[in-house]
């Protein structure tokens, strides 16, 4: 019976919008602090690189592979952050962008190790892999009455599932700590930070590091559902997507990249039937958008609309007991 | 309490202080005047280490504190209200508040908080107000409370009373002299140099990145060719 219920097709666009959930996250967080990174593709190359690498050549363990694919992507983003500090608005937007390109170009042009252009295949899959060490232990997906396909689909699914909430709960949680009010400050006034004692240096990059490891985790986690990875996956392309997931959806919320990569994703496939216009539509929903609501679907205001709406139906619902 | 002794600033290649000698003793009110562009604001963020000096040395309670950073200043006891009040625009007042006590531990921050609304009423009124939203005075207000939330020992104000009229000023002034027989030491920049010097025990004059006369304030405010430069006759 369940396996009636699930779609091999859909499962993979909803793992996609996961991937693409956390692209938009790391967009929030660098924003957060003011800095406009377009980045994130090197970064998402850097992670996917990485543990694509070392899996297939090596035999490592995806989740060490993974591992090493985020903190080589943080690496990076330190080594990156340190000199951007010095750059805003626009001029950072070009320079990450110019840190996405030379990624891209080192590993075209690496082919003894990376085989350039053509890319790597034959990455382990991660539902594959789950699978396999299941059935050592004597699962079967029988037992669910699922085919094995339909069930690497759905536990690499849930997998991306449970790391979504995860990450959302922490950056939600952050954006109420000290760190998301020192991030806060920041992007306001960076002047009027430091002169309050925030450490203005550490904070961005710390802001601007944890965006490059969450790019970094999206694209460990893209190689290994994929099992293909190639440069042409991490071109700057990519890196004005990713922008617009958070940027469309939302960029002062957690809720907006959510509600960006969720939508932008879902639409070109919605769309697939008129698909010579389908990213007409697509351009032209991002100009209006930006016209008359460029902070975004989701942004503040709403937030709290939401929240005192919660508020006062909690205190009708205390009334009238 | 603290001296500033020698100190050269630049702005790139642009130098923007010359072997500046100030002193400020524990208990007082030094006020720096000056024209626009004369250095002002520059000596208040070499002070504050927004801004760190190419030579010279700042010292803080007998320690050398020159080329420390604001956050590591703060936590020795100099708190900046940075010219033009620099809001947390998007944050509410409360929000504002609390920042100014952001690297604070101890557990009396909220006592503070609600000490510093009795003293600035029209802050605990509008206290869930966006800070962005505020009059210019009332912003003034919110910069120098958040400010006073770091319980600093020595309050660097720059140019407080810019761009608020008179009957505001003369309030703001009035804290101000509050605020320092609580106990605070004050180093005050200001255009407004009569007022200025009626509320300070001293006064330095700065002139294209050179000091060119300290006194008294009670001097200061008698000197005739002062008077001509600065007090508007
Ligand atoms: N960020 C900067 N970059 C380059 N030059 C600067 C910078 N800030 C100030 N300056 C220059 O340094 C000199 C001193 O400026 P400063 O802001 O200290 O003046 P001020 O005395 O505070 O003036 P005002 O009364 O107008 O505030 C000026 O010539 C100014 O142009
Ligand atoms: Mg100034």
């Amino acid at each position: 019976m369940l396996g009636e219920l699930i779609n091999p097709y859909y499962l993979q666009v909803a793992s996609f919008i996961l991937i693409n959930i956390i692209l938009g996250l790391s967009i929030y967080v660098t924003l957060a602090s003011g800095q406009l990174s377009l980045g994130s593709a090197g970064f998402m190359a850097v992670g996917a690189y990485t543990t694509a690498l070392l899996t297939t050549n090596f035999e490592v363990p995806l989740l060490v592979g993974i591992l090493a694919g985020v903190m080589l992507a943080g690496i990076f983003g330190i080594i990156v952050g340190i000199p951007s500090l010095r750059l805003r608005g626009v001029f950072l937007a070009i320079a990450t962008l110019g840190f996405g390109e030379i990624v891209r170009v080192f590993i075209v042009n690496t082919e003894s190790l990376t085989k350039g252009a053509i890319g790597i295949s034959g990455i382990p899959q991660l539902g594959r892999e789950i699978l396999d060490k299941l059935e050592v232990i004597g699962f079967d997906p029988e037992i669910l009455g699922l085919k094995a396909n339909q069930f690497t689909f759905l536990i690499v699914f849930i997998l991306l599932l449970i790391i979504v909430i995860v990450l959302v709960c922490f950056f939600s949680r952050q954006k109420n700590s000290r760190v998301g009010r020192a991030f806060s400050a920041i992007n306001m006034d960076e002047q009027a930070a430091a002169s309050m004692g925030i450490n203005v240096t550490y904070y961005k990059v710390l802001s601007f590091t944890q965006g490059a490891m969450l790019a970094g985790l999206a694209g460990a986690l893209y190689a290994h559902v994929l099992s293909y990875i190639s440069p042409a996956d991490f071109t700057y392309h990519k890196a004005v997507e990713i922008l617009t997931f958070s940027v469309f959806g939302g960029s002062e919320v957690v809720g907006g990249a959510i509600f960006g990569a969720t939508f932008l994703t879902l639409l070109p496939e919605t769309l697939r039937a008129i698909s010579e216009y389908r990213y007409m539509i697509y351009g032209i929903l991002l100009v209006v958008m930006m016209a008359y609501r460029p902070q975004g679907v989701i942004d503040e205001q709403m937030m709290r609309w939401f929240k005192r709406r919660k508020g006062r139906r909690q205190q009708h619902g205390t009334e009238n007991k | 309490m603290l001296k500033v002794a020698g100190v050269d600033a630049f702005y790139g290649q642009i130098q923007a202080l010359k072997g500046i000698d100030l002193e400020v003793e524990e208990g007082s009110i030094v006020t720096i005047l000056g024209a626009n562009g004369a250095g002002k604001s520059t000596t208040m963020k070499v002070i504050s280490g927004l801004l760190k000096p190419k030579k010279g040395k700042v010292t803080f309670l007998g320690k050398d504190i020159t080329g420390l950073r604001p956050d590591q200043l703060i936590r020795k006891g100099i708190a900046l209200v940075p010219e033009g009040r620099a809001m947390l625009a998007e944050m509410t007042v409360l929000e504002n508040l609390e920042m100014g006590a952001y690297h604070r531990k101890d557990s009396e921050v909220d006592k503070d908080i609600a000490q510093v609304m009795e003293r600035f009423s029209i802050l605990k009124e509008r206290k869930d107000q966006l800070a962005g939203t505020m009059s210019g005075g009332q912003q003034q207000m919110l910069a120098i409370a958040r400010a006073l939330l770091a319980r600093p020992k020595l309050l660097l104000l720059d140019e407080p009373s810019m761009g608020l009229a008179p009957i505001i000023v003369a309030d703001i002034f009035k804290m101000i002299k509050e605020i320092n027989q609580s106990g605070t030491t004050v180093l005050l920049v200001e255009q407004n140099a009569k007022q200025a010097l009626k509320i300070a025990d001293y006064g330095y004059v700065l002139e294209t990145g050179k000091l060119t006369t300290e006194a008294n304030a009670k001097d200061l405010l008698e000197d005739t060719s002062i008077a001509e430069a600065y007090l508007g006759g």
